[in-house]
């Protein structure tokens, strides 16, 4: 080594001065941006010990190059290992800080706000799922009705005492024009457009003078029709017992009631066995304390019937050919019994925090 | 109707106890709505006749009574004062069966039980030992008296079992008798019903004929129909010798339970004959009829009435009334008038008995607002057969018993022009299974309807049925079929599920619609609320709507003021319920409302038009801190997000013109079209209106109208970007005035190369904005669908929009 030049001895001895200056700041860099400044300054492109390479590189005979270029290389690559060492530390202690973050884990979340249906709504979309199984289509028609569709051709001409059982609106200054007290009307409209065989349910709000605590000047009803060659009062009890029992579960009865509406006959009163009491499953036996059903066991919920020949004589039915049943409940009763409501004037409220019960 | 089952038994011979016979009544479609128990445990009371009476030694409230039971006298201590005189002739006493004259109490002997469950036991009394006691009614269970004992009839004998001579124990059965069934608005008919109903049971014949009571023959007074359509049928029976009085105690409490007050004994007796068959009497005093005579027409113009009540009522050309020989002296089937009524000097009776046409009874009842227990039974039809005359006979022969009245021969002035006859119908009782689904033999059918008081005929495969007059609901085949299935039982019909014969029906699109936006609209964060249609008519008035809007359908008889129009607007309904629910304490509020508006139109029905609405108020969500109050930009989010999923095309905002959302603030409120067709409106609700509906603070509403944002198809998926966008800001100063929506669809025309136009930001602080200017600053996304754009196509895009811009709307550029 003595034949050395002595330029070549200082290249070199600058070189290991540059390395090690380099590989003490690289590991003294306390963060991964320190760390690749100084890397940038001794070993990148324009660095110090790149630099004092290419300076040596240039400045050694031909045949020494290969020398000069091995050493350098060496020092570049002990500058490369620091670096990545260091890196290494760096992405450690980071990783280890950022597993040592905590947060009270009981804190509430960050929820987007979450809207609500109304119970009725709720209701309605489950009735007429159950009936659309059973191949029902709906059908709608005005709320403003006249006294023909709501009345009349439901064989409730004027003066007919029946009339008194659903107390009227009517609209000032229009002859004939009321707010219809059921949706049957809507029945009258599907028939007069269509000819057999009929198979719809008609939901939509309704309106009678009464106001308490269990009626409501307007609530909802569904109704529902049947026409056909061969339809029996024993479908109509069929299908009022899937309903109630796809709605209020299997083990709901119902109780058909003889009774008087003059649009159906034979008519009935529908019994719904109670929601609160009779389906106790250790008894199955109605409560005697029970204050919804009266310890009767049973829930009137709504009224039916084959329809009266004198409705298909209104809409030009062969009420020897085709006979059919109609059913009618309401929406609203259907919900406070599901969901517990005792109050019906609760439902229009829109109390907030009533509304925010149900999903 | 109450019914006395003590009385149905005096009808019909029957094992069945009270609670089958209410099952069976419920059952069968007269439903018992609820139940009275009276009398229940009473036993040992007897009758006993009051022999002597003299003050306690010891206390001058307590009597010593001798009482006989008809075999012995014993000494009882009484508290009350109206302890009988002996022999009973106290002063006015002037009738043998009459009580105020009667020496008859009801005696509580050592052993009796009364209602309360107390067995009686001999009881020392201030010293005398008073072996049970004399009843107070209470104490019977009769009524709440007991402000004295209870005076026996006159004629009770002594001994005899207090609880049988009153009726007890009874227990009255409340049926609700629908329209139908005018057959069963007594007990006779119920009885009947009953008998059918429960096997082995038979009704009793009842007694037709009136017992002859000899009598001083009195010229009957004439009678005549005039309006024949509005009378079939007018009896008259006629008694002379009435003095009126009490009537037996029996038969005040039987009426008393039964809902009826008692008056006098004529009174009475019509009541209980109207109570058996459910015919209607009128009693007039003969003597104050003048001619006497009887005429039944409609009244003449002018003519007036004063009714029992006192009520001087004008009389209505559709009204059917009563006249003497000169005036109206009844309305009909409604009230009697005052100047004939039965007084107590009234000694001869006219005792009407007649069939009216129910609609005008109806009307007339209406009309006048009287609903007595008469009209009533008038409007669903009385039989106009046997009905009259079994109801006169009962209850002349009630007066006969208990006035020592005599009846007029001839008994009966009987004026029926046209007679109706039974109703002759056929049933093929292969109709019943047609319809019920139930398989009934056909004689059993027969049966059934023989039970109901039916006459049946079998003609070969036919039933023919002779349907009595009591019934006139039964008109047709199909009401022959209803009665059988109703009195086998619906119990028995089969549940079965209907066949289908139908076609698969398209989905109803509306309906849908309806349901996606409520979906949309809660997905939004808005809960649901119903309210209802009727509205106060100075809340729509308030809107400020100068059109259609601003004249809602009036109701002819609403419930009260404020709901007396049909709501042209949801907003009114939503606005209500934010103040409801503030004055809960509940600020927080986002509501809304899908339902039907009713508009004014030209055609018999207004125009019902679906409509969502919504209002928010509150704070937006903060989380561990308070949220930031809501704005005009919360409402609008909520309605872009609606248009969105309702992927309707073209929408926009524009501010509105004068009257187009007078409801809302002038400066935060905007017309939402879709499609250049105007949709609805969304804005802050004008400080106004908040005060009008007491709402407080700031609220924001939309109202859009169904019909106007109906779905689009799903549209075709557009494909993802195969080559990298490149994004620039851009930011400048503009006229304040210029619409953010202009500037960016000015951007987004300006180069095809433009993919998206944002807005970042709107700036309007005073000194660091010139004067009238407003600072934007806009981020741009440019992008090719057919290759990388190099730097130098994205600047020279971007200057092309600097250069639109700058043209159309002077910016300048920061």
């Amino acid at each position: 080594m003595s034949e050395q030049p002595q330029s070549s001895d200082r290249w070199s001895s600058e070189i290991d001065t540059l390395v090690t200056r380099c590989v003490a700041e690289l590991a003294a860099s306390p963060t991964e941006i320190a760390l690749r400044e100084a890397y940038a300054r001794y070993g990148g492109q324009k660095g110090a010990v790149k630099r004092a390479v290419q300076a040596a590189i240039t400045a050694a005979p031909k045949e020494r190059k290969r020398e000069v270029g091995q050493v350098g290389n060496a020092a570049l690559q002990q500058i490369d290992g620091a670096f990545e060492s260091r890196k290494r530390v760096l992405a450690d202690e980071a990783r280890g800080r950022d597993l040592a973050r905590t947060v009270d884990v009981t804190l509430p979340g960050r929820a987007p706000r979450a809207g609500h249906l109304h119970p009725l709504t709720h209701t309605r979309r489950e009735i007429e799922r159950i009936f659309a199984q059973l191949g029902f289509s709906l059908a709608t028609g005005p709320q403003v009705e006249t006294d023909f569709h709501n009345f009349e051709a439901l064989a409730m001409p004027k003066d007919h005492p029946a009339r008194d059982m659903q107390d009227t609106f009517y609209v000032a200054g229009a002859k004939d024009v009321l707010l219809r007290t059921h949706t049957s009307p809507v029945q009258i409209r599907t028939m007069l457009a269509q000819r057999p065989p009929v198979r719809v349910i008609c939901p939509g709000p309704v309106y009678r003078r009464d106001d308490d605590p269990t009626h409501s000047p307007m609530f909802h009803q569904v109704e529902g029709l049947v026409v056909d060659e061969q339809v029996t009062f024993g479908d109509l009890k069929g299908t009022l017992l899937h309903f109630v029992r796809a709605f209020f579960g299997p083990a709901t009865g119902i109780r058909l009631r003889p009774s008087f509406f003059p649009f159906t006959e034979p008519s009935a009163e529908v019994d719904l066995s109670c929601v609160f009491c009779a389906l106790q499953p250790k008894t199955r036996s109605p409560d005697a304390g029970c204050r919804t059903c009266k310890g009767t066991g049973w829930l009137e919920v709504g009224g039916a019937g084959m329809v009266d020949p004198e409705v298909f004589r209104h809409v030009d039915y062969d009420s020897e050919r085709y006979t059919g049943f109609a059913f009618g409940f309401g929406i609203d009763r259907m919900a406070m019994l599901k969901y517990r409501i005792s109050d019906i004037r609760l439902l229009y409220e829109g109390d907030q925090r009533l509304l925010e019960q149900f999903q | 109707m109450k019914i006395s089952t003590s009385w149905l038994r005096e009808l019909l011979a029957t094992d069945a106890t009270d609670g089958e016979i209410a099952a069976r009544l419920t059952a069968a479609g007269l439903e018992v709505e609820g139940e009275e128990q009276v009398g229940a445990g009473l036993s040992g009371v007897i009758v006993a006749e009051v022999r002597d009476r003299r003050k306690h030694p010891k206390a001058d409230k307590l009597t010593l009574v001798d009482v006989w039971d008809g075999r012995e006298v014993t000494q009882v201590v009484c508290g009350a004062p109206n302890v009988p005189a002996p022999g009973g002739l106290g002063p006015g006493a002037q009738r043998g069966a009459q009580s105020a004259a009667s020496n008859k109490v009801a005696w509580a002997r050592p052993g009796a039980t009364l209602l309360s469950g107390i067995t009686m036991a001999a009881k020392e009394v201030r010293g005398v030992l008073s072996p049970g006691m004399l009843c107070a009614e209470d104490e019977l269970g009769l009524g709440e008296s007991h402000e004295g004992i209870l005076i026996l009839d006159a004629d009770a004998t002594p001994g005899a079992d207090v609880g049988a001579l009153l009726g007890l124990p009874d227990r009255i059965l409340e049926l609700n008798v629908t329209p139908n069934r005018p057959d069963c608005m007594g007990h006779l008919g119920v009885a009947r019903e009953v008998a059918a109903l429960c096997p082995g049971a038979r009704l009793l014949p009842v007694p037709r004929a009136l017992d002859p009571v000899r009598g001083e023959a009195i010229a009957p007074p004439a009678v005549a129909i005039e309006d024949r359509e509005g009378c079939p049928r007018y009896t008259a029976n006629v008694l002379a010798g009435v003095t009126v009085g009490q009537s037996p105690l029996k038969v005040r409490l039987l009426l008393g339970r039964l809902g009826v007050r008692a008056i006098n004994d004529v009174v009475d007796a019509t009541n209980l004959a109207l109570m058996l068959t459910g015919q209607p009497l009128h009693a007039f005093d003969l003597d104050k009829l003048r001619g006497p005579a009887i005429v039944v027409r409609r009244p003449r113009a002018g003519e007036r009435i004063v009714t029992l009540d006192g009520q001087d009522r004008a009389l209505a050309v559709d009204d059917v009334v009563i006249c003497d020989a000169e005036r109206p002296v009844a309305l009909a089937g409604v009230m009697g008038g005052l100047d004939t009524e039965v007084t107590a000097t009234t000694t001869r009776i006219l005792l009407e008995s007649a069939a009216f046409d129910p609609a005008r009874i109806r009307r007339t009842a209406r009309r006048v607002g009287l609903h007595s227990e008469a009209s009533q039974r008038f409007e669903r039809g009385v039989d106009p057969n046997a009905g009259v005359t079994l109801a006169s006979d009962a209850c002349a022969r009630w007066i006969a018993q208990w006035t020592g009245a005599k009846v007029a021969l001839p008994s009966l002035v009987d004026c029926y022009p046209r007679p109706i006859a039974p109703r002759e119908l056929a049933l093929r009782p292969a109709r019943t299974e047609r319809v019920t689904g139930m398989a009934l033999p056909a004689a059993e059918q027969a049966r059934i309807l023989r039970a109901l008081g039916i006459e049946v005929r079998e003609e070969g495969a036919l039933l023919r049925c002779s349907v009595p007059t009591f019934r006139p609901d039964l008109t047709r085949e199909i009401d022959l079929v209803e009665e059988i299935a109703r009195v086998h039982g619906y119990d028995e019909v089969p549940a079965t599920l209907p066949r289908s014969t139908m076609a698969p029906v398209p989905p109803d699109r509306a309906g849908l619609a309806a349901e996606s936006v409520r979906d949309a609209l809660a997905a939004l964060g808005l809960a649901e609320t119903v309210s209802f249609a009727f509205v106060a008519p100075e809340r729509i008035a308030a809107l400020g709507y100068s059109d259609g809007r601003a004249a809602p359908l009036r109701l002819e008889n609403p419930l009260r003021e404020e709901q007396s129009v049909m709501r042209t607007s949801l907003v009114p309904g939503l606005l209500a319920a934010l103040a409801r629910n503030q004055s809960r304490g509940v600020w927080d509020v986002r509501l809304f409302e899908l339902g039907t508006v009713f508009l004014p139109s030209e055609n018999m029905l207004p125009c019902e038009r679906l409509v969502a609405a919504g209002v928010i108020a509150g704070r937006r969500d903060g989380w561990l801190k308070p949220g930031e109050e809501l704005d005009y930009f919360d409402a609008k989010g909520v309605v872009e997000g609606l248009l969105a999923r309702r992927r309707v095309a073209a929408t926009s905002f524009r501010a509105p013109r004068a009257g187009e959302a007078p409801w809302l603030h002038p400066g935060l409120a905007a017309v939402v079209s879709v499609g250049g067709a105007e949709a609805g409106v969304v804005g802050e609700v004008h400080p106004e209106l908040r005060d009008r509906f007491g709402v407080e603070g700031r609220a924001f509403a939309f109202e859009l109208s169904l019909a106007a944002i109906e779905a689009a198809e799903p549209p075709a998926l557009v494909e993802l970007p195969r080559f990298p966008g490149s994004a620039r800001d851009l930011s400048f100063f503009v006229d304040a005035a210029v619409p953010a929506a202009d500037l960016g669809a000015a951007m987004a025309a300006a180069s095809p190369l433009i993919e998206s136009v944002r807005v970042l930001e709107d700036y309007r602080e005073p000194g660091k904005v010139p004067a009238g200017r407003k600072g934007m600053l806009f981020a741009l996304g440019f992008r090719s669908r057919e290759r990388t754009l190099t730097d130098d196509e994205v600047n020279a895009a971007h200057s092309t929009v600097i250069e639109a811009l700058r043209t159309c709307f002077q910016i300048e550029q920061r």
